[in-house]
């Protein structure tokens, strides 16, 4: 009696189990035959028309069909690191020589061990037998309290950041971009279908960090550029250098910007062989404005980040260089260079609004700014005690302009300037509404799978999907005939459960995954064939095909369970160290190794309970 | 159908050079890796790669002149697919950088065969040494958990035989990625993630022959004496035999389908879950269950079982 209402349990169960995998693939094959359709008209004008009045039931089947992985429809996957040790020096009040030397230090650490960044700035303040209280939070505050303190600080750093690459992916314009956090400072972002690889790279590096700042008086600057070039001539020694500069550069905050070595050297004929080391690669023009053309600009930058450079500054001020070059009259680009106040008056936190627009005159590109109150009456005040002077706008430690202050302005309106294109200046909105990442962010990571790649592996994908189906059903057919029917029929139930799971959970299906499934294939009808065997076994021993079904399904259980299990732990641990594409294969193998438990325990043995009733199988029917 | 009648090998007796012929594979893929070592790809190592794929037939010393003409230092293979090379340089933060110089080196200098970029991939190194180091944690978590289970659900001698026999043919596999790496141009073995996954694959994969195995044996051993232990590790073996080699058939067919169909991309995957069950077939039946009995046999105990089902 109970057997009988098991029976009946059991297929209602596939019979259910089938019906919600059809109905969760529905939207997938809706959305494929739609495309189709679109794609079949002769008129691209007729496309367009049936594109729009069916266009509620496209959105709806594209949104709920099964997705695919990024390396299948190409796009890019970036992981973005946020500069930690950034982060926590920003967050000392109290920052002197020894401060700067011991994050030096943990900066350089960082560069060689997989540590948490936590973790070596305490050691380091260990050695060095400072308490952390003495930079960090309260005086009293234990360095275990701070330690705390700084890693909360670091995981909200992080959620932050990511919010904000959120907001510029979502005002740029990606479909479907799938961003998440992982362990304490890093961020993955995945965005299908991008083709301008490099404009998108661009708009999520920069910190956005927006400044106003005072600029010095020009005899000052003057003065102190010649500070530094009597300094660099008289500890001029050629090669050493050489040697130091590439030694700050590779402990500094700011990440050189890349080059093929190869292709552009880093030091031109700038090397300090003359009388005036400086002036060989900086000009000053009569107005007192100083300059480098942009084959040095490199080595001045590298200059500017050397301590013993930044000791020869006015206190209180750093130099910096212009973000775009201008074109000098014997047609060279030249590069800014201007002397700043290193406390900014105000900071980007208080834009509120940014538009990309042309200026007055029509041609050149540039982005307004409004500010909140707050920043309203502050930007009043300062450009009303500052009329006359220079205020600089500085963006990620790059001036854009520098306009001369020439009235009191009330209403909070400012505007970036010098911009090369409209499509620039369009970024230079996404990123300044989105607001300023918490810390400079790095791409530590970069896959970009163009699209006809893409479709390369989509085809050879399905290929070896029906390949490997092909070639094991038949085998199963041809290995135990009739019994082999139901094998395959759980076999495409299977490969249909895997399937229908990624679309109804919406997780999409990569080149790893399409492995995933080919190895299931092989993998389900394992159970199968254990069951086959056994079955045939206890037909070997002259039982009727009755009790050799029932008993080959009991006995073979235990080794299947057994199987799936380890493989199944095996997937999840995959599953929980690995990253992208190998989760992909792990989610699949997992999901499919699960249904096979399914398909070929419960599936079959139903199969066979319905043909033994019907009195089709016999002792002949496992081969 | 049946590929094997009534089997009666005498797997025990001969069992000596099975592990002859293990420490032979073992000890081959130990020295090659000692002097040949590993071919790591960028996931390990850091680094870029740019697949390029061109119109027509290109040379590989051509490509090669031309972007080292260009200053683009790195090394240049053919890559598995059609008129497809593989270039792979040191970690460039910016990949748009690096591909502008490529693409506008080849526009410039290989007229009349248009190329396209088709996939870069930058990994720093940080990321390297994550993956490096995520992909040990899952190999060694993967291997206590079977052997919390098997051990759980069989004793420890199995639990500890079946883990030794999967240590086997990961060995086994990394030794052949080792000899076999860098030897055939459409199949180059580097070690990657995909590498691990197919580890973690085989491991799972290794056990579950090595229990449809020690199933049969718990299944028979109850309360028999040690005496009798080799008839019925023989009988056992004898009497699985055909399903466990059916089995790891089936899924050999669908990984030599992947090898063949899937593309550059996943063939080294595809090499290692193949070579791996073939040798996790032959460990389950001349490795793991021999290596249960000769412990038995050495120190004279008699096998006391969990959870097995009553026949």
């Amino acid at each position: 009696m109970s057997s009988m209402k098991n029976k009946r349990f059991n297929l209602l169960l596939i019979v259910v189990v089938t019906l919600v995998s059809l109905w969760s693939l529905w939207p997938t094959w809706r959305d494929y035959s739609l495309t189709r359709q679109i794609d079949s008209f002769g008129s691209s004008q007729d496309s367009l028309k049936y594109a729009l009045s069916h266009r509620e039931e496209i959105e709806d089947a594209r949104k709920k069909s099964l997705k695919l992985g990024l390396d299948l429809r190409g796009g890019m996957h970036l992981v973005m690191e946020v500069d930690q040790v950034d982060l926590f020096e920003q967050k000392a009040w109290n920052k002197d020589a020894k401060f700067t030397a011991i994050m030096q230090m943990v900066r350089a650490n960082a560069a060689k061990s997989d540590e948490r960044i936590i973790d070596l700035l305490l050691a380091e303040f260990r050695r060095e037998n400072i308490r952390l209280s003495r930079y960090f939070y309260d005086i009293r505050n234990s360095d275990q309290e701070i330690v705390s303190k700084l890693e909360k600080e670091s995981v909200d750093a992080l959620g932050r950041a990511k919010e904000i690459i959120r907001n510029r992916i979502d005002q740029y314009g990606v479909a479907e971009p799938v961003i998440t956090t992982q362990g304490s400072r890093k961020i993955i972002i995945e965005l299908p279908g991008v083709s301008d690889e490099s404009r998108v790279r661009n708009l999520l590096k920069g910190t956005a960090k927006l400044e106003f700042r005072l600029l010095r008086e020009p005899e000052v600057m003057v003065r102190t550029l010649d500070r530094i070039n009597s300094w660099l001539a008289q500890n001029s020694a050629p090669p050493q250098e050489g040697r130091a500069t590439d030694s700050t550069s590779a402990s500094t905050a700011v990440p050189l910007p890349t080059s093929l070595s190869a292709t552009e050297p880093v030091a031109p004929a700038g090397k300090p062989t003359t009388a005036n080391p400086l002036y060989d690669v900086v000009g000053i023009s009569q107005n007192g404005t100083a300059y480098t053309a942009e084959r040095s600009r490199e080595y001045v930058l590298s200059l500017l980040r050397r301590s013993d450079i930044q000791a020869l500054l006015p206190m209180d001020t750093e130099l910096l260089l212009a973000a775009k070059p201008e074109v000098g009259k014997t047609g060279e680009k030249l590069y800014s260079i201007y002397l700043v106040k290193k406390g900014p008056e105000l900071t980007g936190g208080v834009i509120t609004e940014a538009k990309a627009t042309f200026g007055s005159e029509g041609v050149q590109p540039e982005v307004m700014m409004s500010m909140n109150t707050e920043g309203t009456s502050k930007w009043a005040r300062i450009t009303g005690a500052n009329i006359g002077k220079r205020i600089a706008i500085v963006l990620d430690g790059a001036v854009y302009s520098a306009p001369v202050v020439q009235s009191k302005i009330p209403n909070g309106n400012s505007v970036i300037n010098g911009i090369e294109s409209l499509e620039e200046a369009k970024d230079l909105e996404i990123v300044l509404k989105a607001g300023a990442l918490p810390a400079p962010v790095r791409i530590t990571e970069e896959r970009s799978v163009g699209p006809s790649l893409g479709a390369d592996y989509i085809r050879a994908g399905i290929q070896s999907l029906g390949w490997a189906f092909f070639a094991v059903s038949v085998f199963m057919l041809v290995y135990y005939k009739k019994a082999g029917i139901a094998a395959d029929i759980a076999l495409v139930l299977n490969i249909l459960i895997v399937l229908s799971v990624l679309a109804g959970f919406n997780a999409s299906l990569s080149l790893p995954g399409i492995a995933g499934i080919v190895l299931t294939i092989g993998m389900a009808v394992d159970a199968n064939v254990l069951i086959y065997e056994r079955i045939r076994e206890e037909l070997a021993e002259g039982k009727g095909v009755l009790t050799a079904v029932t008993q080959g399904y009991d006995r073979a259980f235990s080794s299947i369970l057994d199987s799936h299990v380890t493989t199944l732990s095996a997937a999840f641990l995959l599953y929980t160290y690995g990253i992208g594409p190998i989760q992909g294969f792990a989610v699949t193998l997992m999901i499919g190794t699960s249904a096979s438990l399914f398909t070929a325990i419960v599936v079959t043995r139903e199969i066979f309970h319905l043909l033994l009733a019907k009195n089709l199988m016999s002792e002949k029917s496992f081969g | 159908m049946r590929i094997f009648q009534k089997t009666n090998f005498n797997f025990i007796k001969h069992r000596k050079i099975a592990y002859g012929f293990s420490i032979i594979l073992l000890v081959a893929g130990m020295v090659s890796l000692a002097t040949r070592g590993l071919n790591y790809g960028i996931d390990f190592r850091g680094g870029s790669e740019v697949v390029i794929r061109f119109e027509k037939n290109a040379d590989v010393g051509q490509i090669r002149s031309v972007l080292d003409a260009a200053g683009v230092s790195g090394t240049l293979k053919q890559y598995g697919m059609d008129r497809s090379f593989l270039f792979s340089t040191v970690f460039q933060g910016d990949t748009g950088e690096l591909k502008s110089l490529v693409s506008n080196a080849l526009n410039e200098r290989i007229k009349g065969n248009r190329h396209e970029i088709v996939r870069i991939d930058a990994v720093g190194p940080s990321i390297a040494s994550d993956l490096k180091w995520s992909a040990i944690k899952a190999l060694l978590a993967s291997l206590l958990a079977i052997l919390l289970y098997v051990g759980i659900r069989f004793e420890i001698k199995f639990a500890t035989t079946g883990v030794i026999a999967i240590f086997h043919d990961i060995l086994t596999v990394l030794g052949l990625f080792s000899i076999l790496g860098g030897l055939f141009p459409f199949m180059p073995l580097e070690m990657d993630q995909s590498i691990i996954a197919a580890f973690l694959t085989i491991a799972g994969y290794s056990i579950t022959d090595t229990v449809v195995v020690y199933d049969r044996i718990r299944e028979r051993i109850r309360g028999q004496k040690p005496s009798d232990y080799e008839r019925i590790f023989n009988e056992s073996m004898n009497q699985t035999l055909s399903r466990t080699i059916i089995t790891s058939g089936t899924v050999l067919l669908s990984v030599f389908v992947l090898f063949i169909f899937a593309g550059p991309a996943i063939r080294g995957f595809a090499f290692a879950v193949f070579s791996g069950i073939l040798i996790g077939t032959y460990s389950s039946i001349f490795v793991a269950a021999p290596l249960v009995y000769d412990w038995l046999h050495l120190t004279k105990s008699s096998v006391r079982l969990r959870g097995s089902k009553a026949a």
